[in-house]
């Protein structure tokens, strides 16, 4: 089989186009067609960016990403990896996959299910011995190399599926809630695992239905609901970036509190009679504003994230569809 | 293709391994063991006929009993579990996917109906009658048979849940031993029923091909002819099953 050339380069092409696509499920005996899962989505993911697909349950994300895998066959539409139509078994020779809650032969260690995936991938010995290694590492997963999966934890799993989607050292990441399953740690872990594959100029699309997990590493978010594709925000371009915002109550005479936010090197973004609103550009900056005000015995009622305006939009989104029919789930 | 063809084999080989599916050869064994104990006072002279019989017989139930409990399960297990959907956004194709599966269960069942060959060589080895070359010819049978059951048993669990699929498999295995005496039911009936027997006859793999057994405790020969058009009959109908099996995988969802 000729494999693609997907090899980084740095053509303006797209990595994956998604065009038009439309799916629907058949249901029942009969075979009947459904309500669309997934219903006329576009969009395109450039190299080396991180996009999310953000949505509810049953929003239609892990239908898009099977789609895209060849997994499920669209009724309508084009997708294309690399300029390959995404159909064809050779446009996944540089693709990673990491499947929800991701379940493996219980009899397999670690070790072998990577080599085993490694000659799928038709990698020889000693690239699959290196690989492995590599991978189980990166996961933070190396000392579990002879752990039988069927005694491993559910975010154990989670992260050896996360090192065979590393094994290929792809060009193409697809995850589906890579996040869901593992504790704060291991959120951690993943953020950084996918700005480190940023980094190398790997690109990313994964789907979530948490706000702060899209919020934290995406470049972009594409918001579906019930199928079809209500908005794309670059989160790049957002004022505030990954940062917070704080809200603070202040008293009648307010200097003593710019004081404190400007010892702190921080702006107040909005003034309201007795509250103001406080950027902080991250988690550092958060913590030292809240330790001043609590020093200063100043009241900060609210924390938020400052993408809140892509939770109030997501939440706006949900709370309208109540109102709408039910859709398929994938 | 043949190296990822030949990696799914490995993994699925390796799994059926560690799921000790091998503890049926020690059944087997026993079985043996039990037929030849229990049953030589009651037929003096004729324990190389029993040892063969109940050997034989042996063999191909538990042979159908790994079909029934693995192949029958294969394809849908890993659907259900979804362990399928890394292996498959790999660039590995279905059909490779497919043959993979199939040849590591028939590697399987060539080993376990190896080992149990040997079993029951020793056995009849350790009886008065002579071990005959139709002894080996038989034990060669079971395993083709077991094969084609194999592909049958794939095509089904591309189609149907493991409980269906099972059952499928084995009407086939009993269709296909009894078409002789259902052609002679609808001959008997006439009319539709005839026409049904007679369409199912031709279209279903006649397994009585592969059963030698009456043959070998009878002490008759069998023929090598026999042996190679047994092989080509068991050639054709796996081609076709999986054939089937690949046109149904294709088009299904994941």
């Amino acid at each position: 089989m000729k494999t693609p050339d997907l090899v980084r380069n740095e053509s303006a092409a797209p990595v994956l186009a998604v065009q038009g696509l439309h799916k629907a499920y058949r249901r029942g005996f009969w075979g009947r067609r459904g309500a669309p899962a997934v219903a006329d989505l576009s969009f395109s993911v450039a190299r080396g960016e991180i996009f999310a697909l953000l949505g509810h349950n049953g929003a239609g994300k892990t239908t898009t990403l099977k789609a895209i895998l060849g997994l499920v066959r669209p009724e309508r539409g084009t997708i294309e990896i690399c300029g390959v139509d995404a159909q064809r078994p050779e446009s996944r020779a540089r693709v990673g996959y990491l499947p929800e809650a991701p379940y493996f032969h219980e009899n397999l260690t670690a070790g072998e299910l990577l080599d085993f995936y490694g000659k799928l991938l038709g990698m020889d010995r000693g690239r699959r011995r290196e690989r492995t290694r590599t991978c189980l590492e990166l996961v933070g997963m190396a000392s579990e190399f002879g752990r039988r999966l069927g005694d491993c934890s559910k975010g154990m799993r989670q992260r050896v599926g996360l090192a065979q989607a590393l094994l290929a050292e792809p060009d193409l990441l697809i995850l589906d809630e890579p996040q869901s399953g593992l504790d704060p740690l291991g959120r951690r872990q993943v953020r950084e695992i996918l700005l480190d594959q940023k980094s190398r100029g790997v690109t990313v699309i994964f789907s979530s239905h948490i706000v702060p997990d899209v919020e934290a590493v995406a470049d972009r978010v594409a918001m579906i609901r019930h199928g079809g594709l209500d908005e794309i925000r670059d989160l790049r371009r957002q004022p505030g970036g990954h940062g917070f915002q704080a809200v603070i109550a202040v008293p009648p005479d307010t200097s003593e509190t710019a004081q404190v936010i400007a010892a702190e090197g921080l702006t107040v973004s909005r003034r309201d009679s007795d509250r103001w609103t406080v950027d902080a550009a991250g988690p550092g900056d958060l913590g030292r504003l809240l330790t001043a005000c609590h020093l200063d015995d100043l009241p900060v009622p609210e924390v938020h994230s400052a993408g809140g305006d892509l939770e109030s939009i997501f939440l706006a989104g949900l709370e309208g569809r109540a109102a709408e029919p039910e859709v398929a789930s994938c | 293709m043949l190296t990822r063809t030949l990696a799914v084999a490995h993994g699925t080989f390796r799994e059926t391994v560690r799921d000790r599916l091998f503890y049926l050869v020690g059944f087997f064994g026993l079985a043996l063991v039990g037929a030849t104990t229990m049953l030589s006072p009651l037929t003096v002279g004729a324990q190389g006929k029993i040892v063969a019989d109940v050997g034989l017989a042996a063999m191909a139930l538990l042979g159908l009993l790994v079909v029934l409990l693995v192949g029958a399960n294969m394809v849908r297990k890993e659907m259900e579990r979804r362990t399928i959907t890394t292996i498959l956004t790999k660039p590995v194709g279905r059909g490779e996917y497919l043959l993979g599966k199939y040849l590591g269960l028939g590697l399987t069942l060539v080993c376990m109906v190896g080992l149990m060959g040997l079993l029951y060589v020793a056995a009849v080895g350790l009886t008065p009658a002579t071990l005959a070359w139709s002894h080996l010819a038989a034990v060669y049978l079971v395993l083709l048979e077991l094969l084609v059951l194999t592909a049958a048993a794939i095509l089904f669990s591309t189609l149907a849940g493991p409980a269906l699929a099972a059952v499928f498999s084995a009407m086939l295995f009993a269709i296909g031993h009894l078409g002789e005496s259902m052609l002679d039911f609808g001959a008997m009936n006439g009319g539709w029923q005839q026409a049904v027997t007679q369409v199912a006859f031709r279209i279903l793999p006649d397994l009585e091909v592969f059963n030698v057994r009456a043959a070998v405790v009878h002490g008759d020969p069998v023929t090598a002819t026999h042996l190679l058009l047994a092989t080509g009959y068991a050639i054709a109908w796996i081609v076709v099953f999986m054939l089937l099996a690949r046109g149904v995988f294709a088009r299904k969802e994941l």
